[in-house]
């Protein structure tokens, strides 16, 4: 008896360490999210708070229309205005600053410092008290000259003070000597940017900017508080500059980093959401089958005078244990798993500074509220069935449990639930629904398949074990068809994270055949293009005619610039492309109406719209607009052309690019368009590349294919960020498939003890519970690929309008089959072990 | 004990637990067994005959003394061999008949040799197949079987691979006095008209009444060995 008690521990004791792991993994996933990201908050505050507190007030200039998170404003401060402020009896003292990302540094070897994600940024040196650097070593540049550095970035490329680096921004290369290394708002490290921090005069010549600030930063006599400074600031101020206070700039500079950040905690979030859901199956599964074993238990209690309610109690009871317990664990793995992520961020990238951990109460509520609810609610099916175990059950061996009452609309219930989640995915999809729509759609349709597979799992067990020979692959195939519904919830949870996958994959693979199919449709021949070295941020206006100029084997040069605007009319803003009037030599426009002389012919009053902004807003070729830029102007503005756009070159409105720049404010170009001889493209992209690299390092020149590949390496990049997070779903349904394992086999201890007994060796025991497992999980597999195909079809069918290529990549899904096989390997190997390891003699008398 | 025992022991000693508590479940046991023997093993509960039987059929390891089986000593070999020996030399008919519920009559009759990897010698299967008489419900799963027809067929699954000796745990114990009687003519059949060798594991008199010879156990040693009357043709 006592032997028997602790076989069951034993088997409790695994089963009880994988389902609060279960719990505790999607819990940590959701933990770790909130930890990351207000400890990112949280830092990016302190810096922003540290980098501003001599700063009482601080003057911003104000686009009448704001282009977005982190872009440039389009207005500056006027020079003149600096002494206003100065002239405003509550002010002690008050400077200019100004900034530019639009440089490259490098080392006195040549090296470039910085380049990659994250920006370099020209800061001009402000004195006492606006210091936002503290030097640790050094001082602040006071000559023409002189530059001063992030100390991390001098470590990095092992510069000291006294060595020389060189920059290249508006105008010529020149060099710097670096007489000071700092800390910038009392941070080393912010997030790999590199500083760079010169004279007032130095850094207008590097942004290109005349008799213009960024930013007036103001400091009040004493006695004056900051508030009453703002006003009276703001009584003398323009409407295009914002006056805050000092406090109130860095909340807004801070502003745009929580903005950011929300984005990632809802996409972290999510990908915990699914890790809970994938756990929901496994603790539904464990009770289900624990409740089953207990039968004769529950039994014995009922013959001893125990109600349904108290049985049922028990196992609810068992079920908040668990959930807390596991929900504790889960918190406290988050706390981990934050630093685990951080550095994951940091090998795609981001590196984002993050100072101690910030643990809010509310990552504590949600994370015990969410662990424990979802643990409830999946144990709470079983209880109830716990509480149908008959008193008679106790008495005889070997009874059964009663299918339920409800077992008969199982299936039913299951094609109910698919077809409300279809439902659901093509109201999101189609009806202009929202992601949340499809995303609730797919979680119904999830449960609805979970529901329908014990149907699916006989032929699939048989065929997907056919290859495995003799006797043993015999038993696999009927030991996974012998409770077809355990199987199928434990093969529904690695469905979850396969189907995600394989959707993810495919998506991914079709977005690569659009963008390819998009840019070959658009670009002519022998185009080139540029881009800034750091991504998406503009070039210098004077690249353009620079480009043209320097390298005489390029025939056109085309500068593509964007901006916003709001139109009269429209709700929200509408995006702006300024398009010169030589485009068709490079880029080929897909017009609806028009032709390729209209971009040249736009002048000061006309427009080209996209179909899709057409459509939606009923406009016909002279149609009039009444458009206000982000400088403030007002202009209207007559429909001159409408184009179809698939490869994303076309805001909703263009214009041509010198309105852009005259009424938009642009000062820089997005992208430019170099067209060359395509006979030639590799000897004129030489030329080119060594200019660049001379007057402008921070472009580069990519030909079309270059283009493409870049694209679908960012795409790669993204996708394998998903895959590493889709991960964590999958390695919880194989601690579901684990357990079901070991409870099966605790369950078929005698016929174990048995097989052994009459010759059958470990090895074929291992083998044959390796088969189940594998069975089990390609079952999961095949079905996740198959709904992977459905979703990723009717996505494509909702995008096909935007120009989106289906394009399945077969062999990815063949690899992704045989990994849902070899996971089925891993997960057999501890309960295959304990399943060859059972004493023969003590298996026999198992009752 | 002579050396045509196709299973025997000597000096048997099977210690369970350490120091004070240790009990002998065999205390120094020797015992032949002939080829074509049918033997009862009987004694009360605790007398230690099924240790006797599971020490000579190598499910258990003894504490020390030898165990051979058809020639060979089996109280050394590793588990791999004793895997290998149980599945070619020993044949298995337990109390709980122990039919795996997902293979028909027939596949639970041809497990052994499925096991081994071996084709099933038609006609001995055939022969097996009559002694049992089930040939019309071959195709029929355990839960569709009663308990009689049950263990008929783990007695064809002992048989079927023609072991040197079948060793038979209770074989009657869940059997009604109607399907004992039945179970334990056909092993009487299988030595007589067969020609294999049993050792029956049993406390009811009428099972050993059956067989050649009947060793009584008490306390870990064999206290009786006597010749049962019954005429062996």
């Amino acid at each position: 008896m006592l032997k028997l008690s602790l076989r069951g521990f034993g088997a409790r004791k695994v089963r009880l360490g994988l389902t609060l792991l279960a719990v505790a993994l999607g819990v940590a996933l959701i933990s770790g999210t909130y930890v990351l990201t207000d400890t990112i908050n949280k830092s990016f505050d302190n810096i922003f708070a540290t980098a501003a507190k001599g700063t009482d007030v601080s003057v911003t200039p104000k686009d009448a229309v704001v282009e977005g998170n982190g872009a440039d404003t389009a207005t500056t401060i006027p020079a003149a205005f600096l002494s206003k402020v100065q002239a405003v009896p509550g002010v002690s003292k008050a400077v200019g600053t100004v900034g530019t990302s639009n440089v490259a540094l490098f080392t006195s070897a040549n090296k470039r410092i910085g380049g990659g994600g994250a920006p370099t940024q020209v800061i001009s040196a402000t004195p006492k008290p606006f210091d936002v650097i503290s030097y640790t070593d050094g001082r602040a540049p006071t000559g023409d000259n002189e530059v001063a550095l992030l100390a991390s970035t001098a470590k990095d490329k092992h510069i000291k003070v006294g060595d020389d680096v060189s920059i290249v921004g508006n105008g010529p290369r020149q060099t710097l000597k670096v007489v000071g290394l700092g800390k910038f708002g009392g941070v080393s490290n912010v997030g790999g940017f590199v500083a760079v921090i010169v004279t007032l005069p130095e850094a207008q010549r590097l942004a290109g900017v005349k008799d213009a600030y960024d930013e007036i930063l103001v400091a009040g006599k004493p006695g004056v508080t900051p508030p009453e400074l703002r006003s009276q600031v703001q009584s003398i101020a323009p409407s295009t500059v914002n006056v805050r206070t000092g406090q109130q700039q860095a909340d807004e500079n801070a502003s745009d980093i929580h903005d950011a950040l929300g984005f990632l905690t809802t996409a972290l979030l999510a990908f915990g959401g699914i890790a809970l859901f994938v756990g929901a199956f496994i603790i539904f599964n464990t009770f289900s089958i624990t409740v089953a074993q207990r039968m004769r238990e529950f039994a014995l209690l009922r013959t001893l005078g125990a109600s349904r309610r108290q049985v049922m109690m028990q196992v609810i009871f068992e079920g908040l244990v668990i959930g807390v317990a596991g929900s504790v664990i889960g918190l406290l793995l988050g706390v981990v798993l934050a630093k685990g992520l951080r550095a994951l961020f940091k090998l795609f990238g981001a590196d984002l500074p993050s100072q101690g951990t910030i643990i809010e109460t509310r990552t504590i509520v949600v994370s015990l509220l969410v662990g424990t609810i979802v643990t409830l609610l999946s144990g709470l099916a079983p209880a109830y069935r716990a509480t149908k175990v008959p008193p008679v059950a106790a008495l005889r061996e070997g009874a059964v449990l009663p299918p339920g009452r409800n077992a008969r609309f199982v299936t039913p219930g299951g094609i109910v639930l698919t077809a409300l989640g279809a439902a659901g995915i093509a109201l999101g999809l189609f009806g202009g629904g929202s992601v949340a729509l499809v995303g609730l759609g797919a979680l119904l349709v999830f449960l609805g398949i979970a529901l329908l597979s014990p149907k699916l799992v006989p032929p699939l067990a048989s065929f997907i074990g056919a290859p495995m020979p003799g006797i043993v692959g015999r038993l696999a195939r009927e030991n996974a068809t012998r409770q077809a519904g355990r199987t199928a919830v434990t093969a529904s949870a690695l469905m979850i994270g396969v189907t995600l996958v394989a959707f993810v994959s495919i998506f991914a693979q079709g977005l690569k055949a659009t963008i390819d199919d998009a840019v070959d449709t658009a670009a002519k021949p022998g185009t080139l293009i540029i881009e800034n070295t750091a991504g998406g941020s503009p070039l210098p206006a004077q690249v353009a005619p620079g480009i043209k100029a320097a390298v005489p084997g390029v025939r056109t040069v085309a500068p593509i610039s964007f901006s916003t605007s709001k139109v009269a009319g429209v709700a929200g803003k509408t995006s702006v492309s300024g398009i010169p009037a030589n485009i068709s030599q490079v880029f080929d426009t897909q017009w609806k109406q028009g032709n390729d002389a209209t971009f040249a012919s736009l002048g000061a009053t006309g427009a080209v719209v996209t179909k899709k902004f057409a459509d939606a807003q009923h406009l016909k070729v002279g149609s009039k607009l009444s458009v206000l830029t982000p400088t403030g102007k007002r202009l209207s503005l007559t429909v001159r052309g409408i184009a179809d756009d698939n490869s994303g070159l076309l805001a909703d409105l263009s214009v041509s690019h010198d309105l852009a720049t005259t009424a938009f404010g642009k000062t820089g170009d997005a992208l430019i368009f170099a067209g060359v001889p395509p006979a030639q493209e590799q000897a004129v992209k030489a030329q080119l590349d060594a200019k660049l690299k001379q007057f402008y390092p921070i472009a580069e020149a990519k030909t079309i294919q270059q283009f493409k590949d870049q694209q679908a390496t960012q795409i790669n990049g993204l996708l394998v960020l998903i895959y590493v997070l889709l991960l964590l779903a999958v390695v919880i349904s194989l601690f579901g498939i684990v357990n079901t394992l070991v409870l099966s086999i605790y369950e078929r201890t005698r016929e174990l003890g048995m097989l052994r007994a009459i010759g059958t060796s470990r090895r074929q025991v291992k083998r044959m519970i390796r088969y189940e497992s594998i069975i089990t999980a390609v079952i999961g597999a095949v079905i996740g690929v198959v709904l992977g195909i459905v979703f990723a079809l009717a996505v494509a069918q909702a995008l096909s309008s935007d120009g989106f290529k289906l394009s399945i990549p077969i062999v990815q899904l063949v690899i992704l089959l045989v990994l849902g096989a070899l996971a089925g390997v891993l997960a057999a190997i501890l309960p295959a072990r304990r399943a060859a390891r059972l004493n023969v003699l003590e298996a026999l008398a198992y009752e | 004990m002579t050396s045509a025992d196709i299973v025997s022991c000597t000096d048997l000693v099977r210690r369970y637990g350490e120091g004070e508590a240790a009990v002998n479940a065999l205390a120094g046991v020797t015992v032949g067994f002939t080829k074509g023997e049918y033997a009862a093993i009987m004694g009360p509960s605790g007398s230690g005959k099924s240790t006797l039987m599971h020490c000579l059929a190598g499910l258990d390891r003894p504490t020390a003394g030898s165990v051979v089986v058809d020639g060979v000593e089996i109280a050394s070999l590793d588990d791999k061999s004793l895997t290998t020996l149980r599945r070619d030399k020993i044949g298995f008919i337990f109390q709980s008949f122990n039919l795996l519920p997902v293979l028909s009559a027939e596949e639970n009759i041809l497990l052994p040799l499925s096991i081994a990897g071996r084709k099933p010698d038609q006609e001995w299967y055939d022969r097996l197949v009559d002694t049992i008489g089930l040939r019309d419900r071959l195709s029929h799963r355990p839960s569709q079987l009663s308990g009689g027809q049950q263990q008929r067929v783990a007695v064809a699954r002992a048989l079927v691979s023609r072991p040197a000796v079948v060793f038979a745990d209770e074989p009657t114990g869940n059997l009604d006095s109607k399907a004992s009687a039945e179970v334990l003519q056909m092993l009487r059949q299988a030595v007589d008209d067969l020609g294999q060798t049993v050792i029956m594991v049993t406390h009811d008199h009428e099972a050993a009444d059956v067989a050649d010879r009947t060793v009584v156990l008490t306390d870990g040693l064999i206290v009786e060995d006597r010749r049962t009357t019954v005429a062996v043709a």
